[in-house]
């Protein structure tokens, strides 16, 4: 029997029962779609776990900390294979306070290697990379904290929490000179020794909203100059102006493994988004496995309703399935048919519940920030980049196997009694 | 064509464990040559039927064998008999087993689509046998739709669709009136003229007996012996 003639057969006794095979797809389609919207909230909360842990650092980050009393050997490091960068900042205690026209900003000044910065891909917003010792680059928020005295004050007056900056640097800094001096944290007064530098790049926008990056980045060769004026300014003992963090960048994200191992095996304490990423995956692994085992229940309990359908189909059908096979069907073929009823039921449930599972995910993804937002009471948690559910199409495979596996193997025993339905007796049977 | 050599076969019947054996078809040989209408006649009971289904393969006998066009079927597996049956039989049922969600066109066509023939040269075929049968104008009936006779007819070009060299005639005109059993027995006497179709014709009426070049008569399983034979 041609494929076509086959497909025309089964349809045309679908089309005989409709409210039956509709009542067992209905079945079928909740089954699977239970199975699929369940198992996206473990896919969603990982998506979300994922990217929190991803906008936070680089990928391709590893950071490394030497061990007590011991230095980093930056050299042996470098020679690792896939170390693309290695980027030391050096973080000073001190306040550095920065003078443009009659605005001024107290933050932090950190020293660092441009040359490492722009291998490991520090992306600036505007501007470029230094190349001159009196060059600086400055945080995305530098300009709109830079103050005059009266926005300084009226924003001390200001109760509100969520108020908008007051005031700020409107036009752009690039090129502008900046006057600087280093202030202790527990005097009032910035130390008597200025320098002036140019501001020539402004990095990019911080991918925390809370994050407020009013940094300096200023080249490494500037920390002599500096540990100098701090001791002469500061009281004796108290003369530990540098401490430093280091970075190292590998060329790609495969590679921050490998070089995660190495760099312990140095006997570095190391950190890396790629150990935070494995561990989250194996959880993750875990959890999405039980949340498909309780979902493929409920595909099973659709299944009886489709073993229920094809076991009335071949009774009722029992002296046709005799006629058939009295004028030369054989049994494959009767099997075939029956078979292909049961997974065409399987299959157009999949499909409906597919498309339905996308929907409820769009929508939960839609609403529920705002009906968690609003019980809760916080406005804010609404424009979270919250994913409460996710379908990728792995999720729609396995699902769309187990659906219809699970309708071809219950169709399976009704189309074997179908084969072996005795022409003699079938032929036998009122009309 | 057909060779029917010391055919035995039994019955069990009864409860499980307390089975009675009933034999029901007792040594039986005979032959049906190329082209004639053969006629096996008896009383309800007699065996006829029984002999009819291994024959056509749909049980196998306890002993004995049978060859169909030099093909001995007793050894065929359920597939190949199915494949054997549509290659060289067709059947006629006395209350003509039609598809009821078929069309007289569908129900005829059924054969050719089990045989994978493509669409086209079905409907070509089918066409020239409604025409041949005389059920042209009915061929979108269902056959709730239509009458006794023109549900036979249906049965008649189902079973001959296929060009198969036998036809197996269960009780044919079982569920018709006089008038309608001799328009059938006429078109089979037709057919068995112009095409050459070798039928046998299980009955018990001896009217539709008289169609036949040859008959054997059954009893208790067993073929009478008549003057010339067992044919009688």
């Amino acid at each position: 029997m041609l494929f076509k003639d086959q497909v025309d057969f089964v349809s045309q006794h679908i089309k005989k029962n409709k409210l039956r095979v509709f009542m067992t797809i209905l079945a079928a389609t909740m089954g699977c779609a239970f199975l699929i919207v369940l198992a996206s909230i473990g896919f969603g909360i990982q998506d979300t776990m994922r990217k929190e842990i991803l906008e936070d650092q680089a990928i391709t980050e590893v950071e490394v900390y030497p061990n007590d009393g011991e230095e980093l050997d930056i050299s042996k490091i470098g020679a690792v294979e896939h170390v693309n960068a290695i980027v030391q900042r050096t973080r000073m205690e001190a306040m550095a306070v920065s003078q443009i026209e009659n605005r001024s900003l107290e933050g932090n000044m950190l020293l660092t290697n441009f040359a490492q910065e722009e291998k490991s891909n520090l992306k600036l917003s505007e501007g470029r990379m230094p190349t001159k010792d009196n060059e600086i680059v400055v945080g995305y928020q530098f300009a709109e904290n830079l103050l005059t005295d009266a926005e300084r004050k009226e924003m001390e007056q200001s109760t509100e929490e969520d108020a908008e900056p007051i005031g700020g640097y409107k036009e752009s800094l690039i090129g502008k000179t900046v006057s600087m001096s280093l202030q202790s944290y527990e005097s009032e007064e910035a130390f008597s020794e200025t320098w002036d530098f140019t501001i020539v790049g402004v990095t990019e926008k911080p991918a925390k909203d809370w994050i407020v990056d009013t940094n300096i980045l200023l080249d490494e060769s500037w920390k002599d100059k500096l540990q100098e004026v701090y001791e002469v300014n500061m009281e004796e003992g108290n003369t530990d102006l540098f401490f430093s963090s280091t970075k190292i960048y590998t060329s790609s994200l495969e590679h921050v493994k490998s070089v995660t191992e190495e760099l312990k095996e140095m006997g570095y304490s190391v950190y890396s988004v790629s150990e935070q990423l494995e561990q989250l995956d194996v959880f993750f692994m875990a959890f999405k496995i039980g949340l498909i085992f309780v979902g493929t229940i409920a595909v099973l309990i659709s299944s009886i309703g489709i073993f229920n359908t094809m076991t009335m189909a071949v009774t009722e059908r029992t002296r046709e399935i005799g006629v058939m096979k009295a004028i030369g069907a054989s049994p494959k073929l009767i099997q075939r048919l029956f078979l292909m009823e049961s997974a065409w039921i399987g299959i157009i449930g999949t499909i409906l519940a597919v498309i339905i599972s996308y929907a409820v995910s769009f929508l939960a993804n839609w609403i529920l920030p705002m009906v968690v937002g609003s019980a809760l009471g916080e406005e804010e948690f609404q424009d979270l980049s919250m994913t409460f559910s996710l379908i990728p199409w792995q999720l729609v495979v396995i699902a769309s196997i187990i659906s219809i596996g699970v309708a071809m193997i219950s169709g399976w025993r009704p189309a074997r009694k179908a084969t072996k339905i005795d022409v003699i007796q079938a032929l036998r049977q009122e009309l | 064509m057909i060779q029917v050599q010391n055919v035995n076969h039994t019955f069990l019947i009864g409860k499980k464990g307390k089975e009675k054996k009933v034999p029901v078809l007792k040594g039986l040989s005979f032959e049906v040559e190329k082209g004639e209408i053969v006629a096996i006649v008896g009383k309800s009971g007699s065996g006829k039927s029984t002999l009819l289904h291994t024959i056509a393969g749909f049980m196998s006998p306890e002993q004995g064998s049978i060859t169909v066009n030099g093909q001995e079927t007793a050894f065929l597996n359920e597939t190949e008999r199915a494949k054997f049956r549509l290659n060289n039989f067709g059947f006629i049922f006395q209350n003509f087993q039609l598809m009821p969600g078929l069309t007289a066109f569908e129900n005829v066509e059924l054969p050719l689509k089990l045989k994978g023939v493509s669409s086209k040269k079905r409907k070509t075929s089918v066409k020239q046998l409604l025409k041949k049968v005389g059920l042209e104008e009915v061929a979108d009936h269902y056959p709730n739709e239509l009458s006794g006779g023109q549900q036979q007819r249906v049965s008649i070009a189902r079973a001959l669709i296929t060009n198969p060299p036998i036809l197996f005639a269960d009780e044919p005109t079982g569920s018709l009136d006089s008038e309608t059993e001799q328009d059938i027995l006429l078109l089979i006497q037709d057919l068995n003229q112009t095409l050459g179709v070798t039928f046998v014709i299980i009955t018990h009426d001896e009217e539709v007996a008289s169609i036949a070049d040859r008959k054997f008569r059954m009893r208790d399983g067993e073929l009478v012996k008549g003057d010339t034979g067992y044919v009688i």
